[in-house]
């Protein structure tokens, strides 16, 4: 089994994780991290069908959960999974240029100032959906192979997105266009074309932004467009994300990485599962009792970390 | 009945906790005072109010010590309270610190980061060459220019001027040889006629 997808409830006791027979398990982290937790604890409180595909992608709104990976995005609500009612609330498949084959959807982003939701991935155009309406309002072109990540710069505000074409591209939402490239293979401080050239995760701070993959994990000041640092790893990293003064990534490998913004490896700390492919922080203000990292990849179970140092224990489909 | 067996045992401990044997001696003195009161002699009666007198003195003894105990109960049930509030205030102190150092921790996180963000694009920045530097190279590249050019504009009007003066002198030459294939001519021209005139004299 592979787990490609994790997201928090809003009330931030409940963790849900997606996988690649397209089920969808709700953990309890409140019951799991309670000091009287067994070890039904850590086996989902609910397990249900949401996709014919892999579920590569999940957010969470304040009420809903939205997941996607065939080709289509599914929204549900939380309040109703947890009550153990598994029923789609809706779902809508992006326009597609092609209606022969539907292409798979591997991230979604929300942007809460305009209540809409980004989806990007095997058409290689990120579509923009009104959460509202539930209408497709744009489409940007410009990558020339199919997208693996996003990642919001809320200051701007810019999505950005990259893809198996090696590009990281910034596009501005309000004139839908794309403003600025970078192109990181091009990059020989942090081009490895063994391993070819493709983006798999991105994340940004603003004026910075982190992206690995084919080539290494690397640091980018983004207005000048100038790569700063080179994360010394050579397994590539399947997710990035900023956490207080440090990076933390994953990837190929079991270990979460914790990086300073100086390149240097602060602490390397083992998982349970053969490699990781999703990170989840869970930093929900009402439930600061279940502010864990947790990590899943390769394997069914997904590990969480209560004091990053270590893991702690893991949940198990 | 067992039961109340037990309940005698309970009210027999408490009352007689410590074993000393006040409940007995009670009971003791309760036989001697009748025991004085059918006392025959004198002297008999004498002795039992003494025995009588040295129990009692006993029983109050024991019932002083008793008192005395219980006091000291009381004060250091006071003395623990005492303690106890105290460690509570304490530990309300300590999660305050706790807190605070959190919010030092967080602030000297962002700092620590901001500096590490310096500190790599200082780096950066530290590969170009300095402003100053590129200025100056600048200046120098651009009289060296100046210089240049004003070198190869005299270097052109020379070579103008040459042009000028060989063009001259060779359209001079051209005339002069024309001039001198003229003369040649009319000189042929000049030759043949006095031979013709001379061959055919005319009468």
């Amino acid at each position: 089994m592979t787990v490609f997808s994790q997201s928090v409830s809003p009330c931030g006791k409940f963790l849900a994780a997606g996988n690649n027979y397209g089920q969808i398990a709700i953990f309890s982290l409140s019951a799991a991290l309670s000091s009287e937790a067994k070890e039904e604890s850590k086996k989902p409180m609910v397990t249900f069908h949401a996709h014919d595909g892999p579920v590569y992608s999940m957010v969470s709104t304040d009420r809903h959960l939205l997941s996607a990976g065939d080709g289509e995005v599914k929204g549900w609500l939380w309040a109703e999974i947890l009550k153990k009612g598994c029923k789609e609330l809706w779902r809508r498949q992006p326009p597609y240029r092609t209606s022969l084959e539907v292409p798979e959807i591997n991230a979604l982003l929300l942007i809460p100032k305009e209540n809409s939701l980004i989806l990007a991935g095997g058409d290689c155009q990120l579509h923009s959906m009104d959460l509202e309406t539930g209408t497709f309002t744009r489409a940007l072109r410009g990558h020339t192979d199919y997208i693996h990540c996003l990642a919001l710069r809320e200051r701007s505000p810019e999505v950005l997105s990259g893809g198996e074409d090696g590009a990281v591209r910034l596009w501005d939402l309000r004139t839908a266009k794309e403003v600025q490239t970078i192109e990181v293979y091009k990059h020989e401080e942090c081009s490895r074309p063994h391993n070819g050239r493709w983006i798999g995760c991105l994340a940004t701070d603003s004026d910075w932004m982190v992206c690995g993959g084919g080539p290494a994990l690397t640091l980018w000041h983004l207005r000048s467009s100038t790569p700063t640092t080179v994360f010394p790893i050579r397994a590539p990293q399947k997710h990035v994300t900023f956490y207080q003064d440090l990076i933390l990534s994953a990837g190929q490998g079991c270990y979460v990485n914790h990086w300073q913004l100086s390149g240097e490896l602060k602490a390397q700390v083992p998982g349970s599962s053969p490699g990781l492919l999703s990170l989840s922080l869970n930093q929900q203000p009402a439930a600061p009792e279940c502010k864990v990292l947790t990590a899943a990849g390769n394997s069914c179970r997904v590990d969480v970390f209560t004091n990053l140092g270590y893991r702690a224990f893991s949940l198990s489909f | 009945t067992g039961l109340s067996d037990h309940e005698v045992i309970r009210k027999r401990l408490l009352i007689d906790g410590d074993g000393a044997g006040d409940d007995r001696r009670i009971n003791l003195l309760v036989k001697s005072f009748i025991k004085w009161c059918n006392s025959g002699s004198q002297e008999e009666g004498y002795s039992q109010y003494q025995r009588m007198l040295s129990t009692l003195s006993q029983c109050e003894f024991s019932m002083g010590k008793t008192l005395l105990v219980y006091d000291m109960n009381l004060r250091e049930m006071e003395n623990y309270e005492k303690i106890y509030k105290e460690i509570e205030c304490s530990i309300a102190g300590a999660h305050e610190k706790i807190a605070e150092c959190k919010k030092q921790i967080l602030q000297a996180k962002r700092i620590r980061k901001n500096r590490q963000e310096y500190d790599a694009l200082a780096k950066v920045i530290q590969h170009h060459p300095d402003r100053h530097e590129t200025l100056k190279e600048l200046e120098a590249l651009g009289k060296e220019l100046e210089h240049l050019s004003h070198i190869k504009e005299s270097v052109e009007d020379k070579l103008e001027l040459r042009r000028k003066q060989f063009h001259v002198l060779l359209s001079t030459i051209h005339e002069l040889q024309q001039t001198l294939e003229n003369d040649e001519k009319l000189s042929e021209v000049e030759d043949a006629q006095e031979t013709i005139m001379e061959a055919d004299p005319k009468p």
